[in-house]
Protein backbone atom coordinates (compact mmCIF):
# COMPACT_ATOMS: atom_id res chain seq x y z
CA UNK A 1 0.00 0.00 0.00
CA UNK A 2 1.36 3.27 -0.80
CA UNK A 3 1.25 6.22 1.58
CA UNK A 4 1.85 9.62 2.13
CA UNK A 5 3.49 10.62 5.26
CA UNK A 6 3.81 14.83 6.00
CA UNK A 7 5.16 15.92 9.35
CA UNK A 8 5.23 19.15 11.46
CA UNK A 9 7.62 20.98 13.82
CA UNK A 10 9.78 19.02 15.55
CA UNK A 11 8.90 16.18 13.88
CA UNK A 12 9.94 17.78 10.53
CA UNK A 13 13.57 18.23 11.11
CA UNK A 14 14.08 13.69 10.83
CA UNK A 15 10.53 12.86 9.02
CA UNK A 16 10.32 14.56 5.75
CA UNK A 17 7.27 14.60 3.01
CA UNK A 18 7.45 11.47 1.49
CA UNK A 19 5.90 9.00 -0.39
CA UNK A 20 6.27 5.48 1.42
CA UNK A 21 5.46 1.64 -0.10
CA UNK A 22 3.91 -0.52 2.97
CA UNK A 23 3.09 -4.14 3.02
CA UNK A 24 1.06 -5.84 5.88
CA UNK A 25 0.09 -2.38 7.52
CA UNK A 26 -3.36 -1.77 7.45
CA UNK A 27 -4.61 0.66 10.21
CA UNK A 28 -2.69 3.36 11.87
CA UNK A 29 -1.47 1.50 15.02
CA UNK A 30 0.38 -0.24 12.83
CA UNK A 31 1.55 2.43 10.71
CA UNK A 32 3.13 4.14 14.15
CA UNK A 33 5.08 0.73 15.04
CA UNK A 34 6.58 1.28 11.50
CA UNK A 35 7.10 4.85 12.01
CA UNK A 36 8.96 4.59 15.42
CA UNK A 37 10.93 1.71 13.98
CA UNK A 38 12.27 3.49 11.26
CA UNK A 39 12.64 6.88 13.03
CA UNK A 40 13.58 6.15 16.58
CA UNK A 41 13.70 9.76 17.01
CA UNK A 42 9.70 9.20 17.60
CA UNK A 43 9.95 6.74 20.95
CA UNK A 44 9.27 8.48 24.00
CA UNK A 45 7.84 11.51 22.22
CA UNK A 46 4.48 12.46 22.34
CA UNK A 47 2.95 13.32 18.89
CA UNK A 48 -1.03 12.82 16.94
CA UNK A 49 -1.91 11.56 13.51
CA UNK A 50 -3.95 13.06 11.23
CA UNK A 51 -5.54 10.81 8.19
CA UNK A 52 -6.83 13.24 5.09
CA UNK A 53 -6.71 15.94 7.40
CA UNK A 54 -8.72 14.27 10.08
CA UNK A 55 -7.36 14.28 13.28
CA UNK A 56 -7.44 10.83 14.81
CA UNK A 57 -8.12 9.47 18.34
CA UNK A 58 -7.90 6.39 17.90
CA UNK A 59 -6.97 3.31 15.78
CA UNK A 60 -7.82 3.69 12.46
CA UNK A 61 -8.05 1.92 8.70
CA UNK A 62 -5.94 2.90 6.03
CA UNK A 63 -6.30 2.86 2.86
CA UNK A 64 -4.42 3.26 -0.73
CA UNK A 65 -2.92 6.94 -1.54
CA UNK A 66 -4.13 8.03 2.20
CA UNK A 67 -2.06 10.87 3.12
CA UNK A 68 -0.99 11.02 7.04
CA UNK A 69 0.30 13.64 8.93
CA UNK A 70 2.40 13.10 11.70
CA UNK A 71 2.03 16.33 14.46
CA UNK A 72 3.92 17.15 17.87
CA UNK A 73 2.19 19.27 20.70
CA UNK A 74 0.61 21.64 19.64
CA UNK A 75 2.42 25.08 20.24
CA UNK A 76 0.31 28.11 18.48
CA UNK A 77 0.02 31.55 20.11
CA UNK B 1 -20.22 22.02 9.89
CA UNK B 2 -22.60 25.02 8.46
CA UNK B 3 -22.05 26.36 4.94
CA UNK B 4 -20.57 29.96 6.48
CA UNK B 5 -16.91 30.10 4.68
CA UNK B 6 -14.77 28.89 6.70
CA UNK B 7 -12.41 32.18 7.08
CA UNK B 8 -8.57 32.70 7.23
CA UNK B 9 -7.07 33.32 10.59
CA UNK B 10 -3.22 33.08 9.51
CA UNK B 11 -1.38 36.31 8.53
CA UNK B 12 2.84 36.24 7.18
CA UNK B 13 4.51 37.98 9.87
CA UNK B 14 3.75 40.12 12.70
CA UNK B 15 0.15 41.51 13.15
CA UNK B 16 0.90 45.54 13.31
CA UNK B 17 -0.35 47.79 16.34
CA UNK B 18 -2.01 49.86 13.20
CA UNK B 19 -3.98 46.38 12.15
CA UNK B 20 -5.60 46.21 15.78
CA UNK B 21 -6.14 49.92 15.96
CA UNK B 22 -8.14 50.14 12.71
CA UNK B 23 -10.38 46.65 13.13
CA UNK B 24 -11.15 48.77 16.44
CA UNK B 25 -12.41 51.91 14.63
CA UNK B 26 -14.32 49.10 12.41
CA UNK B 27 -16.87 48.74 15.26
CA UNK B 28 -17.81 51.87 16.00
CA UNK B 29 -21.06 51.85 13.28
CA UNK B 30 -22.05 48.71 15.01
CA UNK B 31 -23.70 50.82 17.98
CA UNK B 32 -25.29 47.74 19.55
CA UNK B 33 -22.21 46.69 20.87
CA UNK B 34 -21.21 48.06 25.12
CA UNK B 35 -18.36 45.96 25.03
CA UNK B 36 -15.15 44.99 23.78
CA UNK B 37 -12.61 42.42 24.99
CA UNK B 38 -9.10 41.84 23.11
CA UNK B 39 -6.19 39.63 24.00
CA UNK B 40 -3.08 39.90 21.97
CA UNK B 41 0.07 37.46 22.06
CA UNK B 42 2.70 38.89 22.39
CA UNK B 43 6.54 37.08 21.35
CA UNK B 44 8.69 36.66 24.48
CA UNK B 45 12.40 37.32 24.87
CA UNK B 46 12.52 34.00 26.97
CA UNK B 47 15.81 33.32 28.69
CA UNK B 48 16.54 29.66 28.40
CA UNK B 49 20.35 28.66 29.15
CA UNK B 50 21.69 31.98 28.70
CA UNK B 51 20.25 32.26 25.67
CA UNK B 52 17.45 34.71 24.70
CA UNK B 53 14.98 34.02 22.23
CA UNK B 54 15.58 36.95 19.69
CA UNK B 55 12.20 35.10 17.53
CA UNK B 56 9.42 32.53 16.96
CA UNK B 57 9.05 31.18 13.59
CA UNK B 58 5.01 29.60 13.27
CA UNK B 59 4.23 27.29 10.96
CA UNK B 60 0.99 25.42 10.43
CA UNK B 61 -1.32 22.45 8.93
CA UNK B 62 -3.49 25.22 7.51
CA UNK B 63 -6.24 22.89 5.94
CA UNK B 64 -6.19 21.18 9.34
CA UNK B 65 -6.02 24.47 11.86
CA UNK B 66 -8.61 26.35 8.93
CA UNK B 67 -11.45 23.72 9.48
CA UNK B 68 -11.14 23.32 13.47
CA UNK B 69 -11.29 26.94 14.03
CA UNK B 70 -14.15 27.14 11.81
CA UNK B 71 -15.18 24.64 14.82
CA UNK B 72 -14.04 26.46 17.02
CA UNK B 73 -15.63 29.92 16.08
CA UNK B 74 -19.38 28.02 15.55
CA UNK B 75 -19.49 26.53 19.24
CA UNK B 76 -18.36 30.39 20.57
CA UNK B 77 -20.86 31.89 18.63
CA UNK B 78 -23.22 28.95 19.91
CA UNK B 79 -22.62 29.62 23.49
CA UNK B 80 -21.69 33.09 23.76
CA UNK B 81 -24.57 36.24 22.60
CA UNK B 82 -21.85 37.97 20.27
CA UNK B 83 -21.90 40.37 17.94
CA UNK B 84 -18.63 39.91 16.25
CA UNK B 85 -15.26 37.59 16.38
CA UNK B 86 -12.21 38.25 14.70
CA UNK B 87 -9.06 36.10 15.38
CA UNK B 88 -6.12 36.50 13.52
CA UNK B 89 -2.95 34.26 13.99
CA UNK B 90 0.53 35.56 12.59
CA UNK B 91 2.86 32.90 10.43
CA UNK B 92 6.77 32.81 9.66
CA UNK B 93 8.92 34.89 11.73
CA UNK B 94 8.04 37.18 14.45
CA UNK B 95 10.59 38.98 16.48
CA UNK B 96 10.30 39.54 19.96
CA UNK B 97 8.25 42.29 21.22
CA UNK B 98 6.05 41.76 18.47
CA UNK B 99 2.22 40.59 17.99
CA UNK B 100 1.99 37.37 16.70
CA UNK B 101 -2.08 36.49 18.09
CA UNK B 102 -4.94 38.70 17.97
CA UNK B 103 -8.39 37.65 19.71
CA UNK B 104 -11.05 40.08 19.40
CA UNK B 105 -14.63 39.39 20.62
CA UNK B 106 -17.32 42.67 21.05
CA UNK B 107 -21.12 42.10 22.51
CA UNK B 108 -23.82 44.09 23.89
CA UNK B 109 -22.82 43.64 27.63
CA UNK B 110 -19.21 43.09 28.71
CA UNK B 111 -18.99 39.43 30.60
CA UNK B 112 -19.76 37.51 27.05
CA UNK B 113 -17.13 39.36 25.67
CA UNK B 114 -14.87 38.89 28.01
CA UNK B 115 -15.50 34.56 28.48
CA UNK B 116 -15.60 34.37 24.72
CA UNK B 117 -12.50 35.98 24.37
CA UNK B 118 -10.33 34.17 26.69
CA UNK B 119 -12.19 30.84 25.83
CA UNK B 120 -10.92 31.62 22.22
CA UNK B 121 -7.73 31.68 23.24
CA UNK B 122 -7.66 28.54 25.06
CA UNK B 123 -9.26 26.79 22.77
CA UNK B 124 -6.57 28.39 19.86
CA UNK B 125 -3.65 27.22 21.46
CA UNK B 126 -4.79 24.13 22.43
CA UNK B 127 -6.41 22.64 19.25
CA UNK B 128 -5.13 24.39 16.48
CA UNK B 129 -2.00 23.01 14.43
CA UNK B 130 0.46 25.39 14.78
CA UNK B 131 3.88 25.19 15.68
CA UNK B 132 6.39 27.77 17.33
CA UNK B 133 10.15 27.48 16.59
CA UNK B 134 12.05 29.53 19.21
CA UNK B 135 14.78 31.13 17.51
CA UNK B 136 17.73 32.87 19.79
CA UNK B 137 20.01 35.20 19.18
CA UNK B 138 22.81 32.86 18.44
CA UNK B 139 20.25 31.14 15.53
CA UNK B 140 19.94 27.72 17.06
CA UNK B 141 16.75 27.32 18.33
CA UNK B 142 14.40 24.61 19.97
CA UNK B 143 10.76 24.45 19.71
CA UNK B 144 8.07 26.04 21.68
CA UNK B 145 5.93 24.02 24.49
CA UNK B 146 2.54 25.35 25.31
CA UNK B 147 2.42 25.54 29.29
Amino acid sequence: MKLEIISFGKISEFITGQEIEVSEIDNTDQLQQYLETSFPQLLGMKYKLAVNQNIIQANQQLTENDQVAIMPPFSGG
Amino acid sequence: MSEKKIKNIFMDGAISPAFIADSIAQHSTKTAIGGHSIFMGQVRRDEINGKFVAAIDYTTYQEVALAKMHEIREAIFEKYPLSCMHVHHSLGKIKAGEICLFVFTSSAHRKPAIDACNELVERIKAELPIWGKEIFEDESHQWKENI
